[in-house]
């Protein structure tokens, strides 16, 4: 792990997850986890994916932050976390977090993933700066994933606006 | 280039903390933000794999574009719930709200 | 990365006399954009002044008061700084501050002419437009962390018109991405000049996006919260709105950072739709980059002058029906230009 940039936006980006879920207050939760977002585009432009990096930050940061800040500042302030109660599950997931990371801790060295070969300085980087989604190339196109997933986007919308309104009193 | 171990490891910290959120919380509101970091997680495996492979594909990237968009769908239905829930039992602690009723 | 010498000192020198430094640190980066934003302020005051049949600043210096906005500076940073008592600090000082970095962030991918630009990336027009989308989030923490109500309300209604406002500009850029092939801002240059024929003519972008240059000039003036848009920053009625607990220096960043992105802004219309560096003969791809932007600043500072100010629901429903529809209509277009009308 010698690459710096790498190091500083992987910090940032596990600091800023822990933050979200452990800070007091949700809006720095909130803004805890605008922080790991930002890392996170970070190492997508760090994986040379800068067009998903912009939209990760449009998206993500610009749109769901945004809901997120309006729902803390509409519920308003919780009563204070009480302690936890159930010792018992936190344990076990405590336990269970722990062994997730041991696994992780141990596939870090390389020899791990025997068949992947790390793609070096050989890689054909215009492949994948092509941000064209429809028809580019061997892909073939996306068109009709593309307008079913507006379908799936206009539901969405139709179905929170439903949720979340209020009944006018006539 | 890092090896793909390292974002291995940062997407595994990611989904064991937000794993640890989502099960130790109270709050429904915390809870979606551990969803939204297994969601990050996910995502930067997918990328990672995609691009750490030889010859890199592409498709690993339309992958993740999908998957961010319907991560901000869920994300904004997800909210819209809370609200509702506030409004309806003025309290959005998950413990308390077990009844399927009203 | 290039061989660096061992020693710290002859590092540093040729770090600092590199090409990439001297442009991030003076032209078109750090000290340039500090440079402009000043003399913008002062812009924008001479010019709704005259407008108005005022003078505007005088006094300064002889020369029409260029100097005003520096003597506000050296003002404003001997201000005492007041923060509200209950007002959340991390994010009071924090909120400016970065809107100045985001600012000057987003004309480092301008590319100002062949030579001098600072970072080409493949994929600089959406990189661009999603650091805009990170502005109604600052705006929003600003807004409520002032722990007032006014401010709050200002943030508010800033979230709401930056955020509806945003997806017209997208799309009315997709127009231009579609016309030149590539999101990369320097082909986008090269393509009004090499690409794109319409009867016999390479025509600068705006000549057949014109619906398109429309819709982008008046949501990144929507973007901006200029005149006509200023709901959020209502003088007469919510005092400046989510800046109106700012004290001193801070607001001086906050109005930095306004005007760091009219020059952003302008600078990428000219960029996408005014064909950038190129221009006729003997003069250098500089200059004409930045005579066009300047040009497009004074167009925008003009607006101010001219019209009144739009409400809140007009501006929500002009914003998600009638904009969002024109571009829609403006992809339409373009795709039947290139495509030629045969294409049905």
């Amino acid at each position: 792990m010698t690459d710096p940039a790498f190091l500083v936006i992987a910090a940032a980006t596990v600091i800023g997850a822990i933050l979200a879920i452990e800070a007091r207050d949700l809006v720095y939760g909130a803004a805890a986890l605008g922080i790991t977002f930002l890392g996170v585009a970070g190492l997508f432009i760090l994986l040379d994916a800068t067009y998903v990096a912009a939209f990760q930050i449009a998206v993500y940061i610009g749109a769901v932050v945004v809901l997120i800040l309006f729902t803390v500042m509409l519920v308003g302030p919780v009563k204070g976390e009480a302690p936890i109660e159930h010792r018992r599950t936190s344990l076990m997931t405590a336990i269970l977090v722990s062994l997730m990371l041991g696994i992780g801790g141990s596939l870090v060295s390389s020899n791990a993933f025997p068949g992947v070969d790390a793609c070096g300085a050989s890689c054909d980087l215009q492949l994948l700066s092509q941000t064209l989604l429809l028809g580019s190339g061997s892909n073939g196109g996306y068109a009709i994933q593309l307008e079913l997933l507006s379908f799936v986007l206009v539901a969405a919308v139709i179905g929170a606006l439903t949720l979340a309104k209020t009944e006018r009193k006539a | 280039m890092e090896p793909l171990s390292s974002f291995f490891a940062v997407s595994i910290i990611l989904l064991a903390v937000g794993l640890f959120g989502m099960t130790t919380k109270r709050s429904a509101i915390r809870i979606l933000f551990s969803v939204e970091l297994v969601y990050n997680a996910a995502n930067l495996n997918i990328i990672a794999f995609s691009r750490l492979r030889n010859p890199p594909l592409i498709t690993g990237q339309i992958i993740v574009l999908f998957s961010i968009s319907l991560a901000a769908m869920e994300a904004a239905v997800g909210l819209a719930i809370i609200i509702l829930a506030f409004r309806l039992n003025s309290d959005i602690d998950l413990r308390k709200l077990n009844k399927l009723k009203g | 990365m290039v061989d660096l010498p061992p020693d710290p000192i002859s590092m540093t020198i040729q770090i600092m006399t590199s090409p990439l430094f001297l442009k991030i640190a003076i032209f078109p980066g750090l000290a340039s954009i500090g440079i402009i934003a000043a003399l913008l302020t002062w812009l924008d005051r001479k010019i709704t002044a005259r407008v108005q049949l005022r003078i505007g600043p005088q006094y300064v210096s002889p020369l029409g008061g260029i100097l005003q906005s520096f003597a506000d500076l050296i003002k404003l940073a001997f201000k005492e700084l007041i923060i509200p008592e209950k007002a959340d600090r991390f994010f009071f000082l924090l909120a400016p501050i970065f809107g100045m970095v985001l600012g000057a962030g987003l004309i480092g991918l301008i590319p100002f002419s062949p030579e001098t630009l600072i970072s080409n990336l493949e994929v600089g027009l959406p990189v661009f437009l999603a650091f805009v989308t990170l502005s109604p989030t600052l705006v929003l923490l600003a807004g409520w962390s002032a722990n007032s109500k006014y401010p709050f309300i200002g943030g508010l209604r800033s979230l709401f018109q930056q955020t509806g406002y945003e997806i017209p500009l997208w799309l009315s850029s997709i127009g231009v991405v579609m016309m030149a092939g590539s999101f990369n801002l320097s082909k986008i240059v090269q393509a009004q000049s090499t690409g794109y024929v319409l009867f016999g003519v390479h025509w600068w972008f705006i000549v057949p996006q014109i619906l398109g240059a429309i819709i982008f000039l008046v949501t990144s003036v929507a973007e901006q919260e200029r005149i006509p848009f200023d709901l959020p920053e209502a003088e007469p009625e919510i005092i400046m709105g989510w800046q109106a607990e700012y004290p001193g220096f801070l607001f001086l960043a906050a109005q930095g950072a306004g005007f760091i992105k009219l020059y952003a802004f302008s600078a990428l219309f000219t960029t996408i739709y005014l064909g950038g560096y190129l221009g006729p003969g003997p003069l250098p791809p500089l200059f004409w980059s930045i005579f066009k932007t300047t040009v497009m600043v004074v167009v925008v500072i003009l607006l101010r002058g001219a019209f009144g100010r739009v409400r809140l629901d007009q501006l929500l429903r002009y914003g998600w029906t009638l904009l969002l529809g024109l571009a829609i209509a403006n992809i339409a277009i373009t795709y039947f230009l290139i495509e030629g009308i045969p294409a049905i």
